[in-house]
């Protein structure tokens, strides 16, 4: 057949037909429907490779893309996505596929709770610190939540989640991101409303994250969004208005805790030094105690040991014991003075006092290491 | 011709799919689809897949999402039953149920979605209003979850729209509700603003004034706790000492054999112990054993 084609390849015209002799007008038309119907054929494989060729897609990194075949998503949960790279799909009408711009990790961010400001104000800290207490909030510029004791905060959340059933997320959501936003934006307005302003933004700041993302989980399962929350962050601030007043109050609990600081060091410090006193109180009567005893019984012992001598010749034993002992005090007197009667010596005028002056040149007395007994 | 099954058989299959793009029409998973006969809706089709109809103009598909469409409405302002005033917005998540009643409603207009929007704005309003004026302020906010009832709010709220948008027969369903701002008028702001200074102002004083009692109480009480921790030593201390005396008062016995020998020897260690030390003695003749320089004391040299 191809060959035949090939040799139809000729400029148009009177050809030369070997078969049959026909009349040279029909012979043109026969010409001219054989190679208008090899066009045809051409054409047609040419449309069947392009119909087939358009099946092939390709999917970004930062998408994903799932096929509908005949108006039904393919697979199921997480099958039913296709990852970044080239895949191919029957041609409309019998598939369909639709490019989802999802990356593994979603994040939302809430748009109620702050006030007006913009991420490059944030960044380059040019926004204003503090406002003048009578500026009021224009609620449709200045966003804040109302807490639990009526006052005015203002917070903010993002949410980071990942999609858990796509066919959920997609087909049951016009924009299932946006409704994720609102949750979240309606979980911040009900958690401030059960918090107190100062639970809020110091006390108990996990504990308000907590019942943020508890609500965000809560409503997401109920609702069906086909997510599964990752995390929460939840950051709270006072009004610009009342920044001093807050600083102020940040201010008093530190000096409060150094106040406190002090008075455990003191404490510390007081019954140390008490016990201290006390084991050096009791120490002091324990080795009094042991002295006592040790100096009776010895003192005992040696009476013991006298008695049998002093029974012997009581007199002559006192006067041994008393000049022994003179002779050693005078040994260890530093000055010794003898005073006769009279002073000119034995004799002279005697049983005739005389005055005597001494004048005493003492070395202060020795610095004492040992502590005073009470 | 020879050629002729080839160019039937692609002749019957060109038929063939302009028949099925004529008389076949798709439902996707997120659509539901209205069908209309000479304009007039007469049946809805919600399955998803091909199904088959009249090629039109005789019949004519209208298709519409199904999925929950999220519509959030403007802040208003509202009165509590206590008398305050405050601001809320809600969001909604609602999607079309019946498409033939959703149909001849809105699908006039060039978006029935934000059409349908529009009349649930309204009803709203009024739901929104209706309700806050229900419940005094304590009940949107408030620590504790017997008062607060900011959830029973939402969900009343969520009734009221339900009920109203069923009595009306829109075709649509409002599937859940949520209080997306809580706010208060511009110049209640300030008067709030106010109040919480004032209520730092007290906060920051007792935080200081119950620091420095605090730390009061903890000093005094350190130094009681000390005096009786010294009081107890002390204590101790005597009973030790008695202790002593009485364990050496069992030694005392023996002394009792010779009192006067037992006197000698204390007052002899006495004086010894008393002139131990650096000490200056004056003396006269008198005394032994300095008695022997006026020799009257001893018998031994008058021989």
């Amino acid at each position: 057949m191809s060959e035949q084609d090939l040799q139809l390849e000729s400029p148009r015209g009177p050809a030369m037909g070997p078969e049959r002799p026909v009349d040279a007008g029909s012979e043109a038309l026969t010409e001219a429907l054989r190679s208008s119907f090899w066009i045809v054929k051409v054409v047609m494989f040419l449309l069947l490779i392009v119909f087939l060729a358009s099946g092939f897609f390709t999917v970004e990194p930062q998408e994903q893309a799932m096929i509908i075949r005949l108006g039904r998503p393919v697979g199921a949960g997480q099958k039913a996505l296709l990852g970044p790279g080239l895949h191919w799909s029957f041609p409309y009408p019998i598939d369909e596929y639709i490019k989802v711009p999802i990356s593994a990790i979603q994040r939302v961010s809430s748009t109620v709770g702050w006030y007006a400001t913009t991420p490059e104000q944030e960044l380059a800290g040019t926004e204003e610190p503090s406002l003048p207490i009578t500026y009021p909030l224009n609620p449709l510029q200045d966003s804040y939540v109302l807490t639990a004791d009526r006052n005015i905060v203002h917070t903010r959340a993002t949410l980071t989640y990942h999609i858990s059933d796509p066919v959920a997320y997609v087909f049951n959501f016009v924009n299932a991101s946006n409704t994720v936003q609102n949750v979240l934006d309606n979980a911040l307005v009900y958690a401030a409303s059960t918090f107190n302003v100062d639970d809020i933004i110091t006390r108990d700041v996990a504990g308000f994250k907590e019942a943020v993302r508890k609500r965000v989980v809560e409503m997401v399962t109920r609702e069906n969004l086909g997510i599964e929350v990752e995390e929460c962050l939840v950051q709270s601030r006072p009004p610009r208005q009342l920044r001093d007043a807050f600083d102020s109050v940040l201010k008093a609990t530190l000096t409060r805790q150094k106040f406190l600081e002090d008075a455990h060091s003191y404490e510390t410090q007081v019954s140390s030094r008490a016990g201290a006193d006390a084991r050096s109180m009791v120490n002091f009567a324990e080795s009094d105690r042991s002295r006592l005893v040790n100096e009776t019984k010895s003192q005992s012992e040696r009476f013991n040991d006298l008695l049998p001598k002093f029974r012997q010749n009581p007199w002559l034993f006192a006067e041994q014991r008393l000049t022994e002992t003179l002779g050693r005090v005078l040994t260890n007197a530093q000055d010794k003075i003898f005073l006769t009667e009279g002073a000119g010596g034995i004799g002279s005028a005697a049983g005739n006092p005389k005055e005597l002056r001494l004048l005493l040149n003492r070395e202060p007395p020795k610095q004492k290491s040992e502590e005073t007994r009470p | 011709m020879k050629r002729n099954p080839l160019i039937l058989g692609i002749g019957i299959l060109l038929i063939l799919i302009v028949g099925l793009l004529l008389f076949v029409f798709q439902v996707r998973k997120s659509e539901v689809v209205v069908v209309t006969t000479f304009g007039k809706p007469t049946r809805t089709q919600s399955e998803p897949g091909p199904h088959l109809k009249w090629p039109w103009p005789i019949e004519s598909v209208h298709r519409f999402d199904q999925r929950v469409q999220n519509f959030e409405d403007r802040l208003t302002e509202g009165l509590t039953r206590d008398s305050f005033n405050i601001l809320a917005s809600v969001f909604v998540g609602w999607k079309i149920t019946d498409p033939k009643a959703f149909f001849p409603r809105f699908a006039g207009s060039t978006e029935p979605i934000a059409e349908a929007e529009k009349v649930m704005d309204r009803m709203l309003s009024n739901a929104k209003a209706a309700v806050i004026g229900k419940h005094p302020l304590f009940e949107f906010l408030s620590p504790s979850t017997q008062e607060n009832k900011f959830v029973d709010i939402e969900n009343e709220i969520l009734n009221v729209m339900q009920s109203q948008v069923r009595a009306n027969n829109y075709g649509l369903e409002v599937e859940f509700l949520g209080i997306k701002k809580l706010g208060l008028p511009q110049n209640v702001t300030a008067s709030v603003f106010e109040r919480m200074q004032a209520e730092r102002k007290r906060l920051a004083d007792q935080s200081q004034y119950e620091g420095e009692a605090e730390a009061q109480t903890i000093r005094a009480e350190a130094e009681h706790k000390a005096a009786v921790v010294l009081a107890d030593a002390g204590a101790k201390a005597t009973e030790i000492r008695g202790e002593g005396e009485a364990e050496a008062a069992k030694f005392l016995s023996v002394f009792q054999q010779n009192p006067e020998l037992a006197n000698f020897i204390f007052r002899l260690s006495a004086l010894e112990d008393s002139l131990k030390d650096r000490s200056t003695l004056i003396f006269d003749q008198h005394t032994p054993p300095f008695d022997l320089f006026s020799g009257v004391s001893t018998n031994l040299l008058k021989k």
